[in-house]
């Protein structure tokens, strides 16, 4: 599973630009489903047909966070905005990965006071990209305005940990292409949908579950990790402790149903696992929660330090402990 | 054109009922089809030759406004915005309430006001409309509370340019409307939809989807110029004069890339002048609409305009004649949303 993780995670796929991560699942997954599709805004959806007439929906959003150009300046350099929740911070004096350039992101500052006022108050229009074009029209026909970006970073493993861009939230579509690869003769039909647009805000996930009406949704995205020196003193989930059932976010609760059933399961098969409320953020539980009349929804996460950058790490035995969680509830959630 | 006629109406969010009445008598006789939803947009269809997808356009009838939210003892008006207007833009100007009353928005004088205060934008509760009531009874006889308030703005064409008030959208519901009043009829089933509510959180296009099932959308706006010469040109937004501005990523949604690629191949193709829109800050309907039911595929073009949401805004009349011929050449060419 490593291996997928690496490809998932080093693959380009900023928000609205989610091909190539939906080519490499499609790929791994050819020959373990019944059918798939695109929808009306590109969510790729996956099945595997069961017996029993029940329909459950495992959600992981295939897009991550990055920068668009938005101006060239006449010399060659790009003027960019964020794509999703982007802390400048991360950028600078690192390198954005545009579909085939690579750029150094940087801070302006005429003077030294300028510049210190920058560095503090860093925002996107104090900063800009530098790939190695020498004038605007070569920039131009390089990284065209309208061209997305994401971190330039690699995957690496540290001992029982992961490290990598985008693990939010390749790490989930992992883990649903893991489970379609292991379920075997499963009563429950399983979707999987590997949805569009998340971090700019859920955008495919209110759609995704219109088509196919599912009778339970279970996103999988990542949650803080609050076990690093003066982390959110306030969050209680910690890497390698297992997946965290989530109760609550700021834009959703958890069904009440899923999360008995999931600790339920979790016991009776012996997997580790950890409860969450996370202060801030939200899944595309928020939205798929209000498709149609309404679809039951829940968000089980794996615990990652340094969300949003481009080093987000996670930890290997949550993963798979993970995996066998969904299986169990593939199996015997409804 | 019709965005005289369009910008001087006074329609607000919620209170789009005469902008609606008006495009309702221009168009009706040119459609095939035409009804108002429960939400108050109107929508239009055209039907296609072949008929086997359906495009639908889309503007928003609403403009930026105020409210009438309490009426004081000395008869000045509080009152409060409707969709986003700072009040840097609102000082001093001249109002019509319930689009019949006069009034003013009163600040004060750069005598009074201490000088470490004169940079610092007032909050709205600082500020009151006059409307030359003595006291709150003889106010009371004029207005009420939750009456509309509008900004009175001349409508003005000076060589290439139009200026006037509610460019952000009337401009979109008049190129709309020079667009069936082409007459032609396409390949495909056109639906053009007036939709109210945009600027208070892109409510009424949320019901539009239900109701048309279109294959792909496009959404027609006044965007923000920006093109400002305290800003570097390399922060500017639109530029007027450039073209039709296409929309590759807004707050809240990345344009869909077949759409927006779609539409810079028709502009290329008939060497019709676009421009990108350069910052992502706003957001429109196309949002909405690709979040509604199952989901659709769209896009935005817009006629760069300067200074939204303020009481005068300006547009260029070569970027609005290009917007309408873009809209028309897509139509022809349709099939280009299948590839």
């Amino acid at each position: 599973m490593t291996e997928l993780i690496r490809k998932l995670t080093e693959a380009y796929g900023p928000s609205g630009r989610e091909s190539e991560v939906h080519g490499l699942i499609l790929e791994e997954l050819s020959n373990y489903i019944d059918g798939y599709k695109f929808d009306a805004v590109g969510n790729l959806l996956v099945w595997k047909y069961g017996s029993s007439g029940k329909k459950i929906l495992f959600d992981a959003h295939s897009d991550e966070i990055g920068l668009v150009v938005t101006n060239i300046t006449e010399k060659g350099f790009l003027r960019v905005d964020a794509v999703g929740g982007v802390l400048p911070q991360t950028f600078v004096g690192h390198r954005v990965r545009f579909a085939n350039t690579v750029g150094v992101v940087y801070v302006e500052g005429e003077t030294e006071e300028e510049r210190k006022k920058n560095w503090t108050n860093l925002t996107l229009d104090n900063m800009f990209v530098d790939i190695g074009a020498k004038s605007y029209e070569e920039a131009k026909s390089k990284v065209p305005i309208g061209s997305f970006g994401v971190y330039d970073s690699y995957f690496c493993e540290m001992g029982d940990y992961l490290v990598s861009k985008a693990m939010d939230d390749r790490i989930g579509c992992a883990v649903i292409v893991e489970l379609f690869k292991r379920l075997k003769s499963c009563p429950n039909t399983i979707i999987g949908s590997f949805s569009v647009q998340e971090e700019v805000g859920l955008v495919g996930a209110s759609v995704a579950a219109y088509t196919l009406v599912p009778d339970v949704c279970i996103a999988i995205d990542v949650t803080d990790s609050a076990d690093y020196p003066k982390a959110f003193k306030r969050h209680a989930m910690v890497l390698g402790k297992g997946p965290a059932i989530k109760v609550k976010d700021k834009a959703s609760i958890s069904n009440r149903m899923i999360v008995e059933k999931l600790v339920e399961l979790a016991e009776a098969s012996g997997i580790p696992y950890q409860m969450e409320v996370l202060a801030f953020g939200g899944t595309n539980a928020a939205a798929l929660q209000r498709t149609r009349a309404g679809v039951a929804s829940a968000t089980v996460s794996i615990p990652t330090r340094y969300v949003h950058s481009p080093s987000e790490m996670v930890c290997k035995d949550d993963v798979e402990n993970t995996v066998r969680l969904l299986i169990e509830y593939a199996m015997k959630g409804v | 054109m019709y965005l005289k006629e369009l910008s001087l109406i006074n329609g607000t969010s919620g209170d789009e009922s005469r902008v609606r009445s008006f495009i309702k008598q221009k168009i009706q006789d040119k459609v095939d089809e035409i009804w108002e939803d429960r939400l108050g947009n109107l929508i239009a269809f055209k039907k296609g030759t072949k008929a086997n997808r359906k495009i639908l356009f889309a503007a928003h009838m609403d403009e930026v406004g105020f409210m009438v939210t309490n009426i004081d003892e000395d008869g000045t008006l509080c009152f409060a915005p409707v969709g986003s207007v700072e009040t840097q833009v609102v000082l001093g100007k001249q109002v019509k309430i319930n689009d019949s009353i006069p009034g003013v928005i009163g600040f004060k004088p750069i005598h009074l006001q201490e000088k470490d205060q004169l940079l610092r934008p007032p909050k709205f509760e600082e500020l009151r409309i006059y409307i030359g009531a003595k006291n709150k009874d003889e106010a009371l006889k004029m207005v009420k509370i939750g009456d509309y308030v509008n900004f009175v703005t001349e409508y003005r064409e000076d060589g290439r340019r139009a200026s006037g008030k509610a460019f952000d959208d009337r401009v979109g519901c008049s190129v709309l409307m020079d667009v069936i009043d082409i007459q032609k009829r396409y390949e495909n089933d056109v639906y053009f939809a007036f939709v109210v509510q945009e600027e208070v959180g892109l409510r009424g296009s949320a019901v539009v989807v239900e109701q048309v099932k279109p294959d792909v959308a496009i959404v027609i706006e006044g965007t923000i110029a920006g093109d400002d010469p305290g800003l570097e040109k390399d922060r500017w937004s639109t530029h007027l004069g450039e073209g039709p501005a296409v929309t590759f990523m807004h707050s809240g949604y990345v344009v869909n890339q077949k759409v927006f690629q779609a539409i810079l191949s028709v502009a290329e193709k008939h060497g019709i002048p676009y421009q990108f829109r350069r910052r992502t800050q706003g957001s429109t309907d196309a949002g909405r609409l690709a979040r509604t039911g199952p989901g659709t595929a769209s896009g935005v073009i817009s006629v760069p305009t300067r200074y939204i949401h303020s009481p005068v805004c300006m547009i260029d009349f070569d970027d609005y004649a290009n917007t309408v011929r873009l809209i028309e050449k897509i139509l022809e060419e349709g099939e280009v949303f299948a590839k």
